[in-house]
């Protein structure tokens, strides 16, 4: 009966899959679902649920800055745990393990370059862009660039993130409910969507903000619970899993795995894995950990984060607590891939696939901790969602509609047209979910070598390097979009060139790109410097002035957009 | 018409003394994150070189630590764990050089 159960959370798991950056084979993903209603797992649901609803409910606003920023009321811990859930999708939830069992060391290079990204945005942005103290990352080129057309193409690469990214959450939530509710794959997505669209719209960031602690502690739960009871049957202490697997590696790289011994040539294979250069070579390493580290800085949801706080001062104390809540799920994550190890050294990507989900089952949890899981799982991706969602539509809405389009219009009508816009990204993000085109992994994949070589080295110059002007921004975004997005297109066409083996992956770009992307911002600013007008450059000054709390400050034009503290 | 004066801003040549150390503390923290993000790799990769099999065993990966390979512990906790330690050395070094000297230039706590 359990059996039966799981096949199609196995399948969830295989789609959620199609969101961790990094190609699987798309196709995958036509699976049945099985038909009926699963009580128990239904009444843990729809209670997380409700209380996501209701705490939209409670702290909703009517405020632009509360619907973009959540009032900057939000705490280090707070805001931490915010960070974190933003940050673990359904992909890091259910997928890194997988990726882990499969690719041996190798796989760690995920780990550091989606941790070691956040020292570098602490160190170089978040406290500056806090003092900034506006509302979204389009908005801080724009304005520091005194461009509009940087703002443009800052919003539009904030859109493609969030419309891609979100719509690989989709498939996975969807199929989650699809599960516990029984509906098809159609009915459930939309469903998915109408939660999402709920408590997004009644709350805003506020909202988001909440119910993404909360969503934490239930993912971070349902993750870690089980690993307790797995070390034990693995013949750990089950005191620490994290520490005592360890051992566990050690003896399956000699060959001791559950079933007993394996013959010299499935040893040589396991072993293989676990050495440095067995998934991959060293340049592939440091080019993919490379990527993946100005990717994280550089995401605008991530960096949008450091609006909500109350001061700088919380800006990088969140940075700290948001890491070590990420941390405890990437130390827990090998555990599941050891583990998977240790019960089936050999297996390939059917196995990896649903070493989460059949983890609670291995440990005998039943399924009320089954329903648990993919509750938590529901979590990582609502969180992860709207947070995206947030960063699209205020995009769109606050740096499009209200700054370039119509800059006379209210408070009041920017936060509509903000709701409108979220609703309107709800629903690509749902078309597209149930149409998805085949290269949608492709697409997600390139998010982090998107936001590497065209946000990053923008934001970095914009705040370290006072020089930087419009047009050393532009040439320097329009070469790092244009570089990744031929470098897909290679990827897409089988080009070697571009292939993983290649000198210049897809999906690791930026060891190579994103330095161009600085060095062309800055041969262009110097060689262009003597065209930027004394007006622009006086705004310009005025903006650095503000982020380096550098004395001859002149406050703008009273903020149109509600009080900023 | 002479322009006004620019504001210099360069992370290599701070020009106020704010800046100077705001970077100081920022370039300390990033040179211990490229010790520990290319650093290592570098150190496994050399360590690895003599293997024929090009597959980097060396007496990194042969030796262990709590239990684990060194070589797999370095980069699965090793990395993270300092990564969380950076911030938090950065969070301490900001409150420790920065703060007070921003209170005594404003004569206002920055906390607010």
């Amino acid at each position: 009966m359990r059996r039966s159960l799981f096949v199609p959370l196995l399948t969830a798991a295989g789609l959620v899959l199609l969101a961790a950056p990094f190609a699987f084979a798309a196709g995958e993903e036509i699976f049945q679902i099985e038909p009926g209603f699963k009580l128990v797992p239904a009444i843990i649901m729809v209670a997380l649920l409700c209380v996501y609803v209701g705490v939209g409910f409670l702290s909703r606003v009517n405020e632009t800055s509360g619907y973009w920023v959540a009032g900057r009321g939000i705490g280090k811990y707070g805001n931490g745990a915010a960070i974190a859930s933003d940050w673990m999708s359904a992909a890091s939830f259910m997928g890194v393990a997988g990726l882990l069992y499969l690719k041996g060391w190798f796989g760690l290079g995920y780990i550091i370059g989606w941790t070691g990204g956040y020292v570098l945005l602490l160190c170089l942005l978040a406290a500056q862009i806090r003092r900034f103290g506006k509302y979204t990352i389009p908005e801080f080129l724009g304005d520091r660039y005194d461009c509009h057309s940087v703002r443009l193409i800052a919003a539009a690469v904030t859109v493609i993130i969030a419309i891609t990214y979100s719509t690989a959450q989709f498939k996975g939530i969807g199929l989650i409910c699809g599960w516990i509710f029984g509906m098809d794959y159609n009915a459930s997505v939309f469903f998915a969507a109408g939660v999402v669209c709920a408590y997004m719209l009644i709350s805003g960031m506020a909202g988001v903000t909440r119910n993404q602690q909360i969503q934490y502690v239930v993912l971070i739960s349902a993750f870690m619970i089980p690993l307790w009871i797995l070390i034990r049957k693995a013949g750990g202490a089950g005191i620490l899993p994290q520490l005592e697997y360890g051992s566990i590696l050690s003896d399956i790289m000699q060959g001791k795995v559950a079933s007993g011994h394996l013959t010299p040539g499935e040893i040589e294979q396991v072993r293989e894995a676990y050495l440095p250069w067995g998934g991959g070579n060293f340049y592939q390493f440091i080019a993919l950990v490379f990527t993946l580290m100005v990717g994280t800085a550089g995401l605008p949801h991530i960096m949008i984060r450091f609006y909500t706080v109350k001061n700088e001062d919380v800006a990088r104390k969140s940075v700290l607590w948001g890491l070590f809540f990420i941390g405890l799920l990437y130390w827990s994550s090998p555990v599941y891939a050891a583990m998977g190890k240790f019960w089936n050294p050999l297996g390939g990507q059917a196995v990896a696939d649903v070493i989460i989900l059949s983890a609670p089952e291995k440990a005998g949890l039943g399924i009320a901790f089954i329903g648990y899981l993919a509750a938590g799982a529901m979590a990582a991706g609502l969180s992860t969602v709207a947070g995206l969602l947030v960063a699209g539509a205020s995009a769109i809405a606050h740096d499009w509609y209200a700054t370039i389009f119509r800059p006379g219009c209210t408070d009041r009508q920017a936060l509509h047209v903000g709701r409108i816009f979220t609703a309107i990204l709800c629903g690509i993000v749902v078309l597209t979910a149930l149409n998805p085109p085949a290269l949608i992994a492709q697409i997600v994949a390139m998010a982090f070598a998107i936001a590497g070589n065209t946000i990053f080295p923008a934001v970095v110059l914009a705040v370290w390097y006072g020089r930087a002007n419009k047009y050393g921004a532009l040439a320097g975004m329009v070469w790092g979009l244009g570089m990744t997005l031929i470098a897909m297109a290679g990827w897409i066409a089988k080009i070697p060139f571009f292939g993983a083996d290649g000198l210049l992956p897809a999906t690791s770009s930026a060891l190579i790109v994103c330095p161009l992307a600085f060095l062309i911002n800055i041969v262009v600013s110097n060689l262009t410097h003597s065209r930027v007008t004394e007006e622009s450059a006086d705004k310009m000054d005025n903006i650095l002035r503000k982020l380096h709390n550098l004395p001859g400050y002149v406050e703008e034009t009273p903020s149109r957009s509600g009080p900023v503290h | 018409m002479p322009g006004r004066e620019r504001v210099q801003v360069n992370f290599f040549r701070p020009s106020t003394p704010g800046i100077r150390q705001e970077v100081a503390v920022a370039a300390s923290v990033l040179a211990v994150w490229a010790l520990l993000s290319f650093g290592v790799p570098i150190l496994i990769f050399v360590a690895g070189l003599g293997d024929s099999s090009g597959l980097g065993e060396s007496f990194l990966t042969r030796a262990r630590f709590l239990g684990f390979p060194l070589h797999y512990w370095l980069i699965a906790q090793g990395c993270t764990i300092g990564y969380i330690l950076l911030c938090k050395l950065y969070c301490l070094l900001w409150d420790k050089r920065i703060m007070p000297q921003r209170r005594q230039a404003t004569g206002k706590d920055p906390r607010r």
